[in-house]
């Protein structure tokens, strides 16, 4: 059968189920999404589906194709009814059928999801009291009645009242489309905690497009409160909020942006006392101060704790900006700066003068640094100092190196591995090399799929998830480990919980050991 | 030999302009600093800033040549 179609007639499921019958799949998941009798509080007659025919199947085919990779299923097909349909009929079908029941489940949740949100069909609804209207918002018909999310129709245009925070789910559909996230990479971002040391000029861009995307925990650090001057700069801040602390301002706000983070508001100054512990209870750190002091203290900080690091400075119309990861050859802020500036020096925005987009685009690029960073896109990065001309718009990329006479502390991490401790996913062709990297593998599947290893393929360390969840079973508690199962969702998942208890050191096999053996 | 010379933060502003070719007989990034230094009266010691020859950080006692494109840069702190 086609992977996405338009049917104008009734949907026949069992026509589809036997269309994707496998031998070789071991569990089969559908959904059915039928014509409800309500929405938003209003009596629902009847409804019209109309698609735009033919993005509507491009889109759906591309849906389908994206869950097969992604999970790595046998067969998958959609099809979406157009046309007017009545309280409690079909409206849409989604079938999946794949070797194990993980991999079904998934990839059919997958498929309804992206199907409402990225397939171009408008719902028109007819209600009781012979009213009708439009709908194309895929949130809104998940509210319940009396949600005070509503589309009250007057004829001209529909309004969006506030959402009920509590009910409202953050669609993140426009950044999950791109490959490079998906739904992989929203749960990074979902699991991470990222310290942002300052909440000024630099600081607010970054904490906006970092609560936006969906950083599961922030921590702000600044001790300073707002001052008139700031807001040229620092837009997050309103004239009301002069003389309150910034972070606690800036937590009110995000917290408003975004139901999803955790805001951890410290009205404290980065010091030689606290620097430590800030950075080692994140996994990433955003340095947005205006001070060579903060500067050295958090630079110095990441690299005894071996957490990746965003820092950027701005002066008048330029800005730069510079990335240190905890990998052997990667340059900290004193390899490219020896001998460590007074502040007073080279002057600051009090003292140079800023204009507010300086601060807000070079913020705003920190930003992209860390998203980058811990969707691990920035892999194939070479170390540098970026430089930015706001005035002429140039930028410069300027290669940089380890100062081999930097004299500091770099972590341990064991040798042959350049991976961070955050990385979730770590990929690896062959068993051997899984092997070398210096963790130990974990093997999470049931004994019976343990059962079908051939004698090269055996992990001796196997700790079943089925006993993990029951409790029966603790993970161990120090070392690193590499978890691996057959498709690498399982461990993923797993990898996501111990993070979210604190745990590092821990990594999923991507792609599972069904990558390894092909 | 002539170089092309690029200037950033405050020696931009002490220097009044963001890039200039320079003719010189200069050896080396240091000698390079220390002669513009004079002309444009930077005052910020050497030590402070680091240079980039041809988009690659670079020491001091670098050997120029002719066509390098030099930039001198200051450390920022602002945000």
């Amino acid at each position: 059968m086609q992977p996405f179609s338009l049917s104008p007639a009734p949907l026949t499921p069992e026509t589809y189920r036997s269309a994707l019958a496998d031998r070789a799949a071991g569990g089969y998941a559908s959904f059915e999404g039928r014509v409800r009798d309500h929405n938003e509080g209003r009596r629902v007659v009847r409804l019209e589906y109309e698609a735009f025919e033919e993005l509507a199947v491009k889109e759906g085919e591309r849906i389908v194709a994206e869950a097969m990779a992604r999970y790595g299923v046998r067969r998958a097909a959609c099809v979406h009814r157009v046309g007017g349909l009545d309280v409690g009929e079909l409206a849409v079908w989604v079938g999946v059928a794949g070797t194990h029941r993980d991999e079904a489940f998934a990839a059919c949740r997958y498929i309804i999801d992206e199907v409402k949100h990225r397939v171009p069909v408008w719902k028109l609804e007819h209600y009781s009291d012979g009213d009708s209207g439009w709908v194309a918002c895929e949130r809104c018909a998940a509210h319940e009645p009396g949600s005070p999310h509503a589309h009250e129709g007057d004829g001209s245009q529909s309004r969006h009242e506030v959402p009920d925070r509590a009910a409202f789910v953050h669609d993140y559909s426009r950044q999950v489309v791109l490959p490079e996230v998906g739904p992989g990479g929203q749960a990074r971002l979902a699991a991470a905690a990222v310290l942002v040391v300052g909440a000024g000029g630099l600081g607010v861009p970054v904490l906006q497009y970092l609560a936006a995307a969906g950083v599961g925990r922030l921590v702000i650090v600044d001790g300073d409160r707002v001052e008139p001057s700031n807001l040229h700069r620092q837009p997050l801040y309103g004239v009301a909020d002069v003389g309150r602390p910034k972070v606690e301002v800036a937590a009110e706000r995000l917290e408003a942006l975004n139901v999803d983070v955790t805001v951890e508001p410290r009205a404290v100054h980065a010091t030689p006392d606290n620097v430590d512990a800030l950075v080692r209870s994140c996994d990433l750190v955003v340095e947005c101060t205006d001070n060579f002091r903060a500067k050295f203290l958090v630079s110095d900080a990441v690299v005894r704790a071996g957490k990746p690091a965003v820092f950027a400075s701005v002066h008048q119309y330029e800005g730069q900006l510079q990335v240190y990861r905890p990998l052997p050859h990667w340059p900290c802020l004193r390899c490219l700066w020896p001998e460590a500036p007074r502040d007073g020096m080279v002057g600051n925005c009090a003292e140079a003068g800023v204009l507010g987009p300086v601060p807000a685009t070079l913020g705003a690029l920190e930003a992209m640094a860390a998203l980058r960073r811990l969707l691990g896109l920035d892999a194939g990065d070479a170390p540098s100092l970026v430089m930015v001309d706001l005035s002429s718009l140039e930028t410069r990329r300027i290669g940089a190196r380890r100062d081999p006479r930097c004299d500091h502390d770099r972590p341990g991490g064991a040798p042959g591995l350049e991976a961070d401790e955050m990385d979730l996913e770590l990929e690896f062709a062959t068993l051997t090399q899984a092997l070398e990297s210096g963790l130990e593998l974990v093997d999470i599947r049931e004994s019976w799929e343990r059962a079908h290893d051939p004698p090269g393929l055996q992990i001796p360390t196997h700790v079943p998830l089925s006993e993990l969840v029951k409790g029966h079973v603790e993970f161990p508690a120090d070392g690193r480990y590499l978890i691996v199962c057959a498709h690498g969702v399982r461990s993923l998942s797993l990898v996501e919980h111990l993070r979210t208890q604190g745990r590092t050191g821990v990594h999923s096999l991507r792609g599972g050991l069904a990558v390894l053996r092909s | 030999m002539i170089v092309e010379v690029r200037y950033f933060a405050v020696l931009r502003e002490r220097a009044g302009l963001a890039a200039e070719s320079v003719e010189t007989a200069v050896g080396t990034a240091a000698e390079l600093y220390d002669e513009l230094a004079a002309r444009h009266a930077f005052d910020l010691p050497r030590t402070l800033l680091r240079v980039a020859v041809n988009e690659e950080f670079a020491d001091w006692s670098h050997r120029l040549s002719p066509g390098d494109r030099i930039v001198f840069i200051p450390p920022v702190a602002g945000g």
